[in-house]
């Protein structure tokens, strides 16, 4: 809890202060969208229209995916 | 994600964005898959960063993949620590969540049919970053949960003590001078969070295009307001974040 008239300031280059529902809402919110022949898959926005509360669960499974990944591992699973 | 690639598994190049300048050393970074490494390609003058990921998982299944809450929570830290190593060396374009390509030629195509474009997208965001802000109705001060006799009085007590599911709303002249502030420092904002929408308590939220050189007023007015606000609201500011939602949408998708 933070102390009363204070901002929370959350730092990108530390990514143990950002909440996954932070890194989604600008990872998925809008970006180039490309177009025509050339591009194969383009992620349907509207599919992740979904409940935060289920999100939430996924953040144990993303950081200790995460947390197992430093660098090119070989052992990312 | 998990499935290791076999050499023989078809590819498609995953685009996480396109910069300006390309660093002089490789940048060491694990992929959207975390099995790939992050290249740079060379195209039109611009930098193309990607990886050459499953085209099993990206193409054909990226859609269903992105509703395995897992799968999609992984991809998208990944994603998010690719282009912010890459926007460590350079401004960058980040692209789209999911944008592949199938070949080094249908990318180079399509980065010199929109060039200009693209030209025109890095004067907007040059030396500028993206500030997510966000105002919280505050929590009521933490009293100790009363004493009870039973499992769904004690819940009902911790329940008392969260914001409310409709928080009341920020009053229309406070609101304006709080944009007011923001729209003198940012170049430009944008609607954000999709996502967050419903979370508990949330009164307000925006995406702000922040030179650089104006990060320092950015933190002395959101200070000010939250000192102002100290009794009733919470700011939370995150950032700096790639300019995901100041880049051209030429389309939508197909």
């Amino acid at each position: 809890m933070s102390t009363p008239g204070t901002v929370v300031f959350a730092d990108t280059n530390e990514n143990d202060q950002l909440s996954l529902v932070d890194i989604l809402d600008h990872v998925l919110n809008q970006g180039v969208i490309v177009r025509g022949n050339l591009v194969l898959s383009l992620a349907g926005v509207d599919l992740v229209y979904i409940g935060l509360d289920v999100i939430l669960t996924s953040i144990e499974t993303a950081m200790r995916h995460m947390n197992a990944t430093s660098g090119l591992s070989d052992e990312a699973s | 994600m998990g499935t290791r690639l076999n050499s023989t598994e078809r590819r498609v190049l995953y685009l996480y964005g396109v910069t300006q300048l390309r660093p002089a050393t490789p940048i060491v970074q694990v992929g959207v898959d975390l099995q790939s490494a992050v290249e740079a390609i060379g195209s039109e003058g611009v930098t193309c960063w990607v990886s050459r990921v499953s085209a099993e998982e990206f193409e054909n299944s990226l859609a269903k993949n992105m509703e395995n809450l897992d799968w999609l929570a992984t991809a998208s830290v990944a994603h998010q620590r690719a282009i912010q190593a890459i926007s460590q060396h350079s401004d960058i374009l980040p692209a789209r969540f999911g944008t592949v390509f199938r070949d080094e030629r249908s990318l180079a195509d399509h980065i010199q049919k929109h060039l200009k474009q693209i030209s025109r997208d890095f004067k907007r965001v040059k030396d500028a970053d993206e500030w997510g802000i966000k105002i919280f109705e505050s929590a009521p001060t933490p009293n100790p949960v009363p004493k009870v006799s039973s499992g769904k009085e004690y819940l009902m007590a911790k329940a008392a003590l969260l914001p409310k599911k409709q928080p009341a709303q920020i009053p229309a002249e406070e609101l304006k001078d709080f944009e007011g502030a923001l729209s003198d420092i940012a170049e430009e904002s944008a609607p954000a969070g999709r996502i967050s929408s419903g979370q508990r308590g949330l009164l307000f939220q925006t995406s702000l295009l922040i030179k650089r050189a104006n990060r320092q007023r950015l933190e002395t007015a959101l200070k000010k307001f939250s000192r102002e606000w100290a009794e009733t609201r919470r700011i939370e500011c995150t950032g700096p974040w790639p300019p995901y939602s100041f880049v051209s949408q030429d389309s939508k998708p197909q």
